[in-house]
């Protein structure tokens, strides 16, 4: 069984302890039993047992769904924070209490549950006010929910069970209330459109259903926060109805984000389909299917390689592993403890960890042999490397020897032989001398062409001295049979690629002389994206094999040395078709 | 006649000029580079050049490009090109407009005093001078229906001689006939291969090589 190993960021966090959560849920049990105390002791109270549910309704399904969003992303301060407002929105009940302290404390945070709702709103789902706008919004919200509460109370505002009030003036703080709620009503649509902008800016990937409701969920609960603030502020009739609404649509948002909780273990279910696409298919595109189940197209894989102690691409490429910043998050995948690969996926996604760590955990196998896949690849690349050095270094080689022999040798050897000639010019008197000096420069000449076979053979100076075009064509004219050459509008290229494709025609034409009987050749050169294409072909008997021939087999070396394809069509009797394609990028 | 010399090989270099001071002809300049030849004739053109293919710094077509260049801008300078190996490619790029006063011989040829001169004096005055291992390359060439399997043994020598730009006096020499019946043998290749016929020596050169390589 692979194991998963999350790499979260610096601002990791260790999980709640669960004697903490408990805490917590026994002390909103607690607060509630508290509420229905207040509230039967209250006595004035219109309808106790319907407030008492009411309250209960809006704080309890918070404070649990936030306890268990800690318990599950303690990364997230969404959870810290549903807790918060639960707690925090009880407080208004104190002022069902005629201890005046208390009583003082529950008038002021009368109001508070609007200012709360939409920062806990807003906060989806990091549990933080990503942008500046809703930063602005919710701090304007306290101040109109908490700090207007406490000019209204200080005017002697509600009623003289408080503690606050300064000087009597009923009217400035009625006119004061209707200020207050008329703001949070627009704040509270405002937030609706913040909440909307947000969302429509999501990429279409992550704008996922359960999500989709809880936005919906948290616009309506909004609409419906300033629906009531403003019927408060008109004394419309039906406030009471209305109240019943909004608290119970409020005290579903909780419930909504349960149930998207419920979703990433229902999205587990990918794993299977995975598990079945993976049986399936031997070879898969394994990031494909790991993105699919993962529901993150922008998901890349890399693998370690422990041979070449580093990352590495599906293609053995060496890479890193990314910041972690950037809204990306890594979890590396061990096997036997040993670490294997890492899937590099959206931030959001790290919302949802136990999908990443089953998706990680069902796709171990196959991970460990797509490792194994790219570490061949990057043996490849290689051998592939260390071919090419070869290749070049015994190409450098040949030129020095070829260059030595025509700046030392050869020029020496025609020195020779002008000075021989020179003196055969002076000895023309004498038959005898004119003799020998005849036969030592005919020695002298035959030296010097198998000098310049060698030479030749060692390297094709030509082509590095004025371009495969003019080398080429110097080839084709020595061949026996008539050969249609097209070179049209050849740029000059490497040398090595030059040099590589003079040999493919040059191999090429040999073998149609030697071995095919060919009596016609094409041979045509040309650049085609980045690539030289090089094609030789005879009306020859064909059944050339580049395995059996070490001038063919040489010839792919070459080819391939240099990142490029050499193929070889040779059916018997329908002639032979020799195409290299070369990269000269 | 007058004639500069562009060699990296010292040796040679003396060499070669060695053997035209004794054929009496004055060596204006003994060049090391082609720059130094090309600066050479600014000041005081001659009346032949003779050019390495491979010279400093790079070894690869410096000696082409000079030789290109004193075609272009000096037509009256014949230019006589030296190499180690003689290219097919290279000899058309050299004839690419005609073959007036030009050559292009392999290094060996300096050996051969006597031909060696008088290849020089034929490209000094305009007329070309090209390696018989060029035209006998193109001649091994087997093509279907091809018009030179009509050739008499004695055509196709004519043929080469004439494509490496001997006069009619010099194919007559060559071959130990008279020039009449050297004029004769040209006329009847020409009619044989169906080339029309040419006036000049070097045109005749530059049309023999189009139909081998055709």
């Amino acid at each position: 069984m692979a194991a998963v190993l999350p790499l979260l960021p610096e601002r990791h966090r260790a999980p709640p302890r669960p004697a903490l959560l408990w805490i917590l849920g026994l002390a909103a049990v607690a607060s509630c039993a508290v509420t229905a105390g207040l509230a039967s002791v209250n006595g004035q109270l219109y309808q106790p047992a319907l407030r008492v549910l009411l309250v209960s309704w809006i704080t309890l399904p918070y404070i649990f769904a936030g306890i268990v969003a800690w318990k599950r992303r303690p990364d997230s301060a969404f959870g810290p924070l549903m807790i918060l407002a639960g707690f925090v929105i009880q407080l208004s009940i104190l002022q069902w209490t005629n201890q005046p302290v208390l009583n003082t404390i529950g008038q002021l945070c009368d109001l508070l549950v609007a200012a709360v709702w939409l920062h806990v709103f807003l906060a989806y789902p990091s549990g933080r006010l990503a942008g500046r706008a809703e930063r602005v919004v919710v701090i304007m919200a306290y101040v109109a929910a908490v700090g207007l509460q406490l000019v209204i109370l200080m005017l002697g505002g509600f009623d003289d069970r408080h503690l606050l009030t300064v000087v009597e003036r009923r009217t400035a703080a009625e006119a004061m209330q209707n200020v207050q709620l008329l703001t949070l009503s627009a704040l509270a649509l405002i937030g609706v459109v913040l909440l909307w902008w947000r969302w429509s800016a999501l990429p279409r990937w992550q704008r996922r259903r359960p999500a989709q409701i809880l936005i919906n969920c948290f616009s309506l609960s909004l609409v419906m926060l300033a629906a009531l603030l403003t019927a408060g502020a008109f004394q419309l009739p039906g406030f009471e109805i209305i109240r019943l609404a909004t608290f119970a649509v409020a005290g579903l948002a909780p419930l909504a984000f349960l149930a998207g909780l419920l979703d990433a273990r229902l999205a587990k279910g990918g794993v299977g389909e995975l598990m079945v696409r993976l049986r399936a298919d031997p070879q898969p595109d394994l990031r494909e299917l790991l993105a699919q189940a993962l529901r993150d197209p922008t998901l890349s894989l890399i693998y370690w390689l422990p041979q070449y102690g580093s990352w590495a691409d599906q293609d053995g490429n060496p890479t890193n592993l990314p910041e972690l910043d950037n809204g990306r998050r890594v979890t590396i995948v061990k096997q036997n403890g040993e670490q294997v690969a890492a899937l590099v996926y959206d931030a959001t996604l790290g919302e949802e960890p136990e999908l990443v760590e089953a998706v990680s955990a069902a796709a171990g196998i196959a991970l460990e042999n797509g490792r194994l896949e790219a570490e061949l690849r990057a043996r490849l690349q290689d051998l592939q490397g260390s071919r090419t050095r070869a290749i070049e270094a015994q190409q450098n080689e040949r030129r020095r020897l070829e260059r030595n022999l025509h700046d030392g040798a050869q020029q020496r050897l025609v020195a020779l032989a002008l000075e021989l000639g020179l003196l055969a010019e002076q000895a023309e008197s004498d038959p005898a001398t004119q003799t020998r000096l005849k036969s030592a420069r005919s020695e002298l000449a035959q030296s010097l062409d198998e000098l310049r076979d060698i030479a030749r053979g060692l390297h094709p100076a030509v082509v590095s001295g004025h371009g495969l075009a003019v080398a080429l064509e110097s080839l084709v004219a020595a061949m026996p049979f008539e050969v249609q050459l097209t070179t049209d509008g050849l740029p000059r290229l490497p040398e090595q690629v030059e040099v590589a494709a003079y040999y493919v025609v040059s191999e090429s034409l040999t073998n149609a002389a030697k071995h095919a009987q060919a009596s016609r050749v094409s041979v045509d050169v040309g650049v085609a994206e980045d690539s030289m294409i090089v094609e030789v072909v005879d009306n020859g008997i064909g059944g050339a094999d580049s395995e059996r021939g070490t001038g063919l087999r040489g010839l792919a070396d070459r080819v391939e040395a240099l990142d490029g394809r050499l193929r070889i069509w040779s059916p018997a009797g329908k002639g032979t078709r020799v195409r290299a394609e070369l990269p000269c990028g | 006649m007058r004639v500069a010399i562009a060699e990296d090989s010292v040796l040679l270099r003396e060499g070669v000029a060695q053997l035209l001071t004794d054929a009496h002809i004055e060596v204006t300049a003994r060049c090391g580079t082609a720059d130094e030849l090309l600066a050479c004739i600014v000041h005081d053109p001659p009346d032949a050049v003779i050019v390495d293919i491979r010279l400093p710094p790079t070894h690869t077509d410096e000696g082409m490009r000079a030789a290109l260049t004193i075609r272009q801008q000096y037509p009256d300078v014949g230019v006589l090109v030296l190499s180690q190996y003689v290219e097919v490619g290279l000899a058309m790029q050299l004839l690419a407009d005609s073959a007036e006063g030009v050559g292009y011989l392999l290094k060996d040829r300096v050996s051969e005093v006597k031909e060696f001169i008088a290849a020089l004096r034929r490209v000094a005055d305009g007329g070309s001078a090209l390696d018989p291992t060029i035209v006998s390359t193109m001649l091994k060439r087997h093509r279907s229906s091809d018009p030179l399997d009509s050739l008499t043994p004695r055509e196709r020598e004519v043929l080469e001689l004439m494509a490496t730009g001997a006069s009619n006096a010099g194919i007559a020499d060559s071959m130990v006939i008279t020039q009449r019946a050297a004029e004769k043998y040209v006329s009847t290749i020409f009619t044989k291969l169906g080339i029309p016929a040419t006036g000049s020596e070097s045109r005749r050169v530059l049309a023999v090589l189009l139909f081998l390589r055709s």
